[in-house]
């Protein structure tokens, strides 16, 4: 039992005495400020207070009364100095606030900042690619950026004089020997293709690899054209691998990297080195397939080729296409990235503008 | 190449709607790159026949054609030369549209005082040709009246289509006709190819040898006598128009039409102009020129195949007719030539002239060996019908051995292995059977004949392309196969190269990515000496002028370069790092060198301008932290640092950065003279790092390191020392007399100024010392303390400034 509840029971029917009670406990709490807190306290138990009154009052009274308002005196003094003590500590944590307000900071000043570093946003695709392919139980192989022209057409399946050479134009390492030509030819690699020749050599299925890399065409700098760019090169090689493979890996990968709502399709293409080939597009983020200006009305992006390595590949790298078969894909990262976050232009990745670092 | 639906329907009876068809042609592999509708100009123009032709009054140029429209005459004011009575041609009435006007209605107009009631126009004015010599000659047969959108097909659709190199066969009307039939169920109709001949042998009238058979395997001449060459006829015109072809007189227009239309390029010579009527196919020798129809003398060597006459080159096989032999208003006997060329040759000698024609496009790779009867008899006839004359009879035909289709074997088994597809033999015959692959069944095997246009399909893996094609990729079941197991996953080594980028991208840096090409000059701006290995550079046999001729043997330039395009654009401050690859040539006979590093350059404020601080400009300090945190973060051995010179860094301001004594990189204040020479100015700061040293240094196996559990004593001592002497040198002092009790050293003040005496300055160290096996006494650490002070003062003559007693114990 409290105090309080303890004085009420002593005061019992005694009215005079419950106002009195009362009337304390509401002066106390009504104080608003230390120093009125102080002139109740003064007012109830000082000196000439009114609980002092009660006791200098209980020898008047008849000696049965005595000890009740002896008790009641000493309970009420105890119970409006805890209640006093009380008040003051709040009446001071509120004092102590409204001090500290008034040196109140400028909240909306900016903060102490330092130097923010970004990825680069060609990198940050470039990982996001690779990530999705790690979930997918491949690993990540690189080659050289120079190469020979063996591992970057010949066992592509693009002889010397192969037609399909003609589309790419190439830049090629001065020789001292002019006359030195094919196939010792030295070249700046023109797809990340060659690391697949480069892996089967050194190792044996099954193989389930990724590899980033630059590449080098020899096209003028323009808005959609860069002597240098990025490709992601990936291919498997294990004992049945057919195109539905090759469909359901690059369904799952184009999903992850561009959200659950794209759709794939598979066109017939023609690339030397996989028979079948397969152009795939998804459908176009910014009209989902009804057609606009991005994706030139047809509702479908261009996104990347693929296919299944051909035979003749396999037979450069000596591996039997009867016992082993596979795919393979090149995605160019930039074409990605700029899909992927709206940028018209490809000269933004390479002028590395700040305000373009900064943006990702 | 483009292709017109009003000719491919000659072909193919054509149900779905344009957009339809693009479809299924993409989805088949024949992708259509755009849809153009054609003539969508064209309202009010009709057929009229020009009854009379009457001088104007006021003009010599100018006459009347007094017009019939089918109902009445029309007065037609008309300056074209070729006007003649009886003549059927394009008449635009008033209010008429066509392409010439744009978007104006044709009006009545008064024309030196005669009222014209419309106009005569050309294949230009109509947009079918690029004839604007004189107006359009229609066929006699023409009625007069008939909407000239009707009889000319004007509303055409164009489909821009792209070829792949593999399929030479859809070079052409017929093979992209043969394509929509397969896919969509409808038969292929050929066209006629046979010719009404005289009696008179070609083989009289001209003669036709071939000395080089590796390039020619096969040439068909046939022989036109007596044609009247003039223009073709509008429908003809109109085609070529369609699919980009210009007109040039009916018996040149044929031949680009049957190449259209077949995909067998053909030339025809004037037969009188080639000396003694002989043909030669032979190698060019050398010192022969020849001008061809472009207009351009070419010079030959024995490299190059021509066709010849008795006397010198007349053609460029394959490639371009010469100027000499070309049939022009004058001729009136035709040699057609239809040949078979080497596809690498034509390849070769195309690329070695940079031409390439129509022609040459469709031999490079690769045309139908058996179709050049075909094309020679179907152009025979056609030049017949529109510019008279007689056919010889037969051809000329000279081929090196007789040609076979090739039988392929295919199993359905390896169908079902690489295409995941459940397919019958039965299924697969009905597939390839429209696209006129003759399939033979004998059990799970298919022996497949090739037909002689298909060039492309040599190998079993070809026919499953094909079947996959017809069938639909589409249609084929998506699975995910298993992975590599345990050989999946980055490597440990791949994981903290990407923690590297981490680690600076952590230290405020932003990734840029550079070009790997330098300019020499590049390293002329960076006082790189004669002989130094960095100009041992790899070089481009083909550069580009934009972009350098020198693979980058350092990072700088670029760094540099991105740099001043940002302060140009006033982005003032940098703080950049690029992880890439230098390149290094090690001679003819070794392969070039690729070196992965990491650059790094600072220059301008270190932090973004705020109300809070003083602003502060990156210093050599603030580079080398970051260089230190990296090599901490990765988890190497402690670096070394040690003064190191380098062509274009101020002298003392720059390091190299050694990792169990192996040079791992270095770091740098830029000279001015370097920042001047690439355009920009203020202090720049650099640093390359070989990413191979640090990765081989990086500790991958990292193991708990045990550590005192006792409170540490913590004593500050100010040595002064020589001005020059580096303070590396005085903390491995202190660390190694400081014994095991010694866990943490850290440099708080530097000092030098008058309170010292000249040359010297004060190095101020926090000190911390703990045992692992109790808490120690002042004493402990005191006498530690004197046995580090006497050393330091022995081996580099420290004296001491101040020092601390220990202040107590700290937990
Ligand atoms: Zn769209």
């Amino acid at each position: 039992m409290s105090d309080l509840e303890h004085l009420k029971e002593l005061i019992g029917e005694r009215k005079e005495m419950a106002e009195f009670l009362d009337e304390a406990l509401s002066a106390v709490e009504q104080s608003d400020s230390l120093e009125s807190l102080e002139r109740v306290r003064v007012e109830m138990l000082g000196k000439k207070g009114k609980v002092s009154a009660i006791f200098r009052g209980i020898p008047s009274l008849p000696p049965s009364e005595r000890p009740v308002l002896g008790e009641i005196a000493n309970t009420l003094r105890r119970v409006l100095s805890d209640e006093i003590a009380r008040k003051k500590s709040v009446l001071l944590a509120e004092e102590e606030r409204e001090k500290l307000s008034e040196a109140a900071l400028d909240v909306t000043l900016p903060g102490r900042r330092k130097r923010l570093g970004h990825k680069h946003l060609l990198s940050s695709v470039i990982d996001e690619i690779i990530s999705i392919f790690l979930t997918l139980g491949y690993r990540v192989e690189e080659g050289p950026e120079i190469e020979l022209d063996y591992y970057n057409f010949e066992a592509l399946n693009q002889p010397a004089y192969h037609p399909a050479r003609s589309l790419q134009d190439s830049f090629y390492v001065k020789r001292r020997d002019p006359e030195k030509n094919y196939p010792d030819d030295v070249l700046l690699r023109t797809h990340t293709s060659p690391v697949q020749i480069r892996v089967m050599e050194s190792d044996s299925p099954p193989l389930y690899v990724v590899s980033p890399g630059k590449a080098y065409r020899r096209d003028e700098v323009d808005a959609t054209h860069s002597a240098v760019f990025h490709q992601v090169e990936g291919f498997a090689v294990d004992r049945d691998i057919n195109m539905g493979h090759l469909k359901g890996t690059l369904e799952v990968f184009i999903k992850k990297l561009f959200g659950e709502k794209r759709e794939a399709r598979f066109r017939p293409h023609f690339f030397p080195f996989t028979e079948p080939s397969a152009e795939m597009d998804i459908s176009c983020f910014a009209c989902s397939g009804k057609g606009c200006a991005l994706c030139k009305g047809s509702g479908w992006l261009e996104i990347m080729g693929c296919g299944m390595i051909d035979p003749n590949v396999f037979g450069y790298v000596s591996y039997d296409p009867e016992r082993f078969s596979g795919f393979a894909f090149g995605m160019g990262v930039e074409r990605i990235a700029q899909l992927k976050y709206g940028i018209d232009d490809m000269r933004v990745f390479f002028e590395n503008d700040t305000r373009f670092l900064e943006q990702f | 190449m483009r292709v017109s639906l009003e000719w491919l329907r000659d072909y193919v009876d054509i149900t779905p709607s344009p957009s339809k068809l693009a479809d299924i042609l993409s989805m088949s592999g024949t992708s259509v790159e755009r849809i153009e509708e054609l003539a969508s100009g064209v309202s009010g123009v009709i057929v009229g026949e020009v009854k009379r032709v009457e001088n104007h009054p006021s003009s010599d140029r100018l006459r009347i054609a007094v017009t019939w429209d089918g109902k009445e005459e029309k007065k037609i004011v008309c300056g074209a030369p070729n006007l003649e009575v009886g003549m059927k041609v394009a008449l635009a009435l008033p209010g008429a549209t066509f392409p010439s006007i744009g978007k104006e209605k044709l009006e009545k107009r008064v024309i030196r005082g005669i009222e014209s009631w419309g106009m005569l126009l050309s294949g230009a004015e109509l947009g079918i040709s690029d004839d604007q010599s004189g107006i359009l000659e229609l066929p006699h047969d023409a009625p007069p009246g008939e909407d000239l959108r009707n009889y000319l097909s004007l509303d055409d659709v164009v489909f821009e289509l792209e070829i792949t190199p593999n399929r030479p066969d859809c070079m052409s009307m017929l093979g992209v006709a043969r394509e929509i039939a397969a896919l969509t169920g409808k038969k292929l109709s050929a066209p006629r190819c046979e010719v009404a001949e005289s009696s008179e042998p070609a083989e009289r009238l001209a003669k036709v040898e071939v000395e080089n058979l590796e390039g020619c395997d096969r040439y068909t001449a046939k022989v036109i006598t007596g044609v009247r060459v003039g223009p073709s006829p509008a429908w003809m015109q109109r085609r070529l128009h369609a699919v980009g072809l210009r007109s040039v007189n009916n018996v040149v227009d044929v031949t680009n039409y049957v190449m259209m239309e077949l995909g067998q390029p053909l030339h025809a010579f004037d037969l009188n102009k080639v000396a003694r009527k002989t043909i030669i196919v032979r190698n060019a020798r050398p010192g022969e020129q020849l001008m061809t129809l472009d207009g351009v003398e070419r010079q030959l060597n024995e490299k190059f195949l021509v066709i010849a006459d008795f006397d010198e080159p007349i053609a460029l096989a394959g490639i371009m007719g010469g100027e000499g032999t070309q049939v022009t208003d004058a001729t009136t006997d035709v040699l057609l030539e239809a040949a078979h060329f080497n596809s690498v040759d034509i390849l070769t000698a195309s690329k070695r002239l940079g031409m390439r024609t129509d022609a040459s496009s469709r031999f490079e790779r690769g045309t139908d060996p058996l179709g050049t009867v075909l094309a020679a008899r179907r152009a025979a006839a056609l030049i017949k019908e529109v510019a008279g004359g007689e056919v010889a009879h037969g051809e000329i035909d000279i081929s090196t051995r007789p040609i076979f289709p090739v039988e392929i074997e295919l199993r359905t088994e390896t169908v079902g292995r690489l295409l995941g597809l459940d397919i019958s033999g039965e299924e697969i015959q009905k597939l390839l059977e429209p696209i006129e692959l003759k399939v033979r069944r004998n059990g799970n095997v298919l022996h497949v004949e090739i037909p002689t246009f298909r060039v492309d399909l040599e190998r079993e893996v070809d026919l499953v392309e094909e079947i996959a094609r017809i069938y639909g990729y589409g249609r084929i079941p998506s699975f995910i196969p298993g992975g590599g197991g345990a050989k999946s996953g980055l490597t440990k080594r791949q994981k903290l190269e990407n923690k590297v980028t981490e680690l600076l991208i952590s230290e405020g840096l932003s990734g840029v990515v550079a070009y790997s090409f330098i300019l020499s000059r590049d390293l002329d701006l960076l006082l790189i000496p004669p002989g130094d290995r960095l100009r041992d550079c790899v070089a481009i046999l083909n550069p580009l002028a934009e972009t350098g001729e020198l693979m980058r043997t350092t990072m700088l330039p670029g760094l540099m370069r991105v740099s001043l395009a940002n302060m140009r654009r006033g982005n003032d401050d940098l703080a950049i790092f690029e992880k890439g690859r230098v390149f290094f040539s090690r001679g003819e006979q070794e392969h070039p060198l690729e070196i992965p590093q990491v650059g790094i350059l600072l220059h301008g404020r270190r932090e973004p301008l705020s109300w809070l601080e003083q602003e502060r400009k990156f210093d050599f300090y603030d580079l080398k932290g970051m260089v230190e945190n990296l090599i901490e973060g990765i988890g190497t051995v402690p670096p070394s640092f040690d003064s190191f010179s380098l062509p274009y860094a101020i002298p003392g301001r720059s390091t190299g950065v050694f990792l169990e004594g192996k040079l791992a990189g270095y770091l740098c204040q830029l000279l001015p003279e370097v920042v001047s020479g690439f355009g920009l100015s203020g202090d720049f700061y650099a640093c390359e790092l070989l990413l191979e040293e640090l990765l081989d240094a990086a500790n991958e196996e990292a193991q708990f390191k045990p550590f005192s559990r006792y409170p540490s004593v913590k004593v500050d001592v100010a040595f002064v020392v020589d001005d020059d002497l580096q303070s590396a040198r005085l903390e491995d002092e202190i660390r190694r007399s400081g014994g095991d009790i010694l866990f943490r050293v850290e440099l708080f003040d530097v000092y030098k100024g008058p309170q010292l005496p000249p040359g010297k300055k004060s190095l101020a160290y926090s000190l911390q010392f703990s045992s692992p096996e109790r808490t120690l006494t002042d004493e402990e650490v005191n006498s530690q303390l004197d046995l580090i002070i006497e050393n330091a003062g022995k081996a580099l003559g420290a004296t001491i400034r101040g020092r601390e007693q220990p202040n107590g114990q700290q937990s």
